[in-house]
């Protein structure tokens, strides 16, 4: 019967693949809808923050919680060192780590910190930065640009969204002291440094000191391998510092970074829930910063999240029963084709209970078929959009298979094998051949 | 043996055909011979179970099988009828291996199809598509469907129509063998094999045709 069944299908194979993209199509937006949206939920939950208060620069709260959280968006802007002191001064809080960005390392952001934000990442290889110019790189930076321990990252100015190449740091080179396991969150995706290393990077070329909290422009990457094995080769040289220069100068024109004492944020942790409200009535009207608690802000963003997730399965709801009625017309159709096909059967003595069999495994392996290509494109699609979601601070596996994808499926199964069980049973039905 | 008794069909026009009564022996064969539209082939589709009629009874080795649902004579057909059909019901995309072995979804044996393609002369197209054969290989390969279960009745419609007398002959000869002690009943415009057959039935003589006002006037 099986054997059969293949032959017959390959006979039909340009009607069966019509039908068998049609679900395919369908079942791959639904899939890749519901993955990315949960991915992306999950996400924004597990980054949440383990800190109670964010303060920065006036401007923006949704801004400041993606720059610090996910290392999106530009920083809002500068604000001095001095601030951390001056919190633990206070009593209120258990920890107050600074927060810097403003290079970056081909498409990944350089955060300027210091080890306890990185306290519950555990390292794949090497050990915790301890002083400038050392790097601590995340597991997708190091996989997608093959960094290894040991390895010198010549970075570049500004925030590199664009694979263009700017001016790069290739006097200050960063020294790869460890790699970070993959946590499936933003940090994957970036490079951490001490804050001083921003301010030694930023400290040539600005000796009159003038143009701190000014902008330049996303600028690019370059790569050089003091190990030989961080990929591209460095194309900084002493020779073309004097032009450099005058691209920095240009640059500065429309980003931010931080200048030595200066830092984008603090991420706090204060002591307890009376502490946080002192210090959040403190700096929340303080003049020139912002207040903020990243779970509210990320919990905003959650709701839009969750609003635009309850869209998509609408959305595919629709699709689906959509497809449903094409790939009925479909099998009605093939049906009415394969008339002949069926009457001869009957004509030589073939059962309608066998006929029935036979359409229905053919079906069946159509929509197995149609199952297995549909998980396969929409994760292949995942693994294409992981690089643009990376971008955007959103780290998408391509691996990650939820249970309700299988419901997916078992309803794409059923989509292959229903129209076709009724319009076989119809005619089944018919018990006589006269007409 | 095969017996129909004051045997009638109606068709959807509100024409039919009434046949007078009939006998087929175990262990012989007969021609059927008769100008077209005369009911042969109606004939032959009542004995197969393929068209219930409307009147009379069909009783073959004492079943009244005219009375059986279309499951049950479909089950009947596919275990004891071969039928060669006059313009072959070939599956034209299929093998012609495929055509034989179709027959496997109902539990045929199909064990024997290798030396009855080869008695046939067609062992060499086995593997070939129907859709590129000749009008004479095609009725050998729907030969070879209608004998490879053995059937007790082999009901053939025109299984010479586009062979060469020769070969013709030699067709109807491998059916006569085939039948064995079962029933050969066969269609056919050629009088030069008439008597090869046991019997000979004119079929004008046998059914009459009504058409639709003559069905009502009588009803």
């Amino acid at each position: 019967m099986l054997s059969f069944a293949l032959k017959s299908m390959a006979n039909r194979r340009a009607k069966l693949l019509m039908t068998a993209l049609s679900v395919v199509i369908t079942a791959a937006v639904a899939l890749m809808a519901y993955n990315i949206s949960t991915q992306v939920s999950e996400g924004i939950v597990n980054t949440a923050a383990k800190y109670d208060m964010i303060i920065g620069p006036s401007g923006s709260a949704t801004q400041l919680a993606m720059n610090t959280m996910f290392f999106t968006d530009k920083p809002l802007g500068t604000i001095p060192y001095s601030l951390i002191d001056e919190l633990k001064a206070t009593g209120l809080v258990n920890e107050a780590i600074p927060f810097s960005m403003g290079d970056s390392y081909n498409a990944a952001p350089i955060v300027g910190t210091d080890a306890a934000l990185l306290a519950d990442k555990p390292l794949k290889a090497g050990a915790m930065f301890e002083e400038a110019l050392d790097a601590v790189v995340g597991a997708q930076v190091a996989k997608a640009y093959g960094v290894r321990v040991g390895d010198k990252l010549v970075t570049s100015h500004g925030l590199n969204t664009s694979g263009a190449h700017g001016a790069e740091h290739a006097d200050h080179p960063l020294t790869v002291t460890g790699i970070l396991a993959r946590t499936d969150t933003a940090y994957d995706n970036a490079v951490f440094t001490p804050v001083s290393t921003i301010w030694a990077v930023h400290d040539h070329g600005h000796e009159d000191g003038d143009e701190a909290g000014e902008a330049s422009p996303a600028p690019s990457v370059v790569v050089s391998s003091g190990a030989g094995a961080s990929g591209a080769p460095s194309h900084a040289a002493p020779a073309a510092e004097e032009a450099h220069d005058e691209e920095h100068e240009e640059e500065h024109e429309d980003h931010d970074h931080a200048e030595e004492g200066q830092i984008c944020a603090v991420l706090v942790r204060s002591t307890g829930f009376s502490a946080y409200s002192q210090l959040m009535s403190a700096y929340s009207g303080k003049a020139g910063y912002l207040a903020i608690n990243p779970n509210t802000v990320l919990r905003e963003v959650m709701d839009n999240v969750d609003l635009s997730r309850r869209i998509v399965y609408i959305l595919c709801g629709v699709i689906l029963v959509m497809n449903l009625f094409v790939v009925t017309v479909i099998a009605l159709l093939n049906m009415v084709d394969s008339r002949r096909e069926i009457a001869l059967m009957r004509l030589i003595g073939i059962s309608m209970k066998r006929i029935n069999q036979l359409y229905l495994i053919q079906n069946a392996i159509a929509g197995a078929a149609a199952m297995v290509c549909s998980l396969l494109a929409a994760h292949l699609f995942l693994l294409a959009a992981r690089g643009l979601a990376a971008r955007m601070g959103i780290v998408l596996s391509a691996t990650r298979v939820y249970p309700m994808e299988g419901a997916i499926l078992l309803v794409v199964f059923v989509l292959s094998i229903l129209p076709t069980a009724i319009c076989t049973s119809a005619m089944a039905g018919r018990d006589g051949m006269d007409s | 043996m095969i017996a129909t008794k004051d045997l009638g069909v109606r068709f959807s026009d509100g024409s039919g055909l009434r046949y007078a009564d009939l006998t087929f022996e175990t262990g012989s064969s007969y021609a059927l011979l008769g100008a077209s539209g005369c009911g042969k082939s109606t004939l032959l589709n009542l004995l197969a179970g393929i068209l219930t009629p409307s009147k009379g009874s069909i009783v073959i080795d004492g079943q009244i099988v005219s009375g059986w649902s279309q499951r049950e004579r479909d089950a009947y057909r596919i275990a004891r009828i071969g039928y060669i059909f006059q313009d072959f019901k070939l599956l034209e995309d299929m093998t012609v291996q495929d055509n034989i072995n179709i027959l496997r979804l109902e539990g045929v044996n199909t064990s024997g199809m290798d030396a009855l393609l080869d008695r046939l002369g067609i062992l060499r197209l086995k593997k070939r598509r129907v859709r590129g054969l000749s009008g004479g290989e095609k009725q050998r390969v729907a030969i070879a469907r209608a004998l490879i279960k053995q059937p007790r009745i082999i009901l053939a419609d025109e299984p010479t129509g586009n062979l060469n007398f020769e070969t013709g002959e030699q067709v109807v000869r491998a059916l006569i063998e085939n039948a064995g002690e079962g029933t050969l009943i066969c269609v056919t415009h050629d009088d030069r094999l008439a008597p090869r057959f046991d019997r000979v039935l004119d079929m004008n003589a046998v059914a009459r045709f009504f058409d639709g006002r003559e069905a009502t006037r009588n009803a």
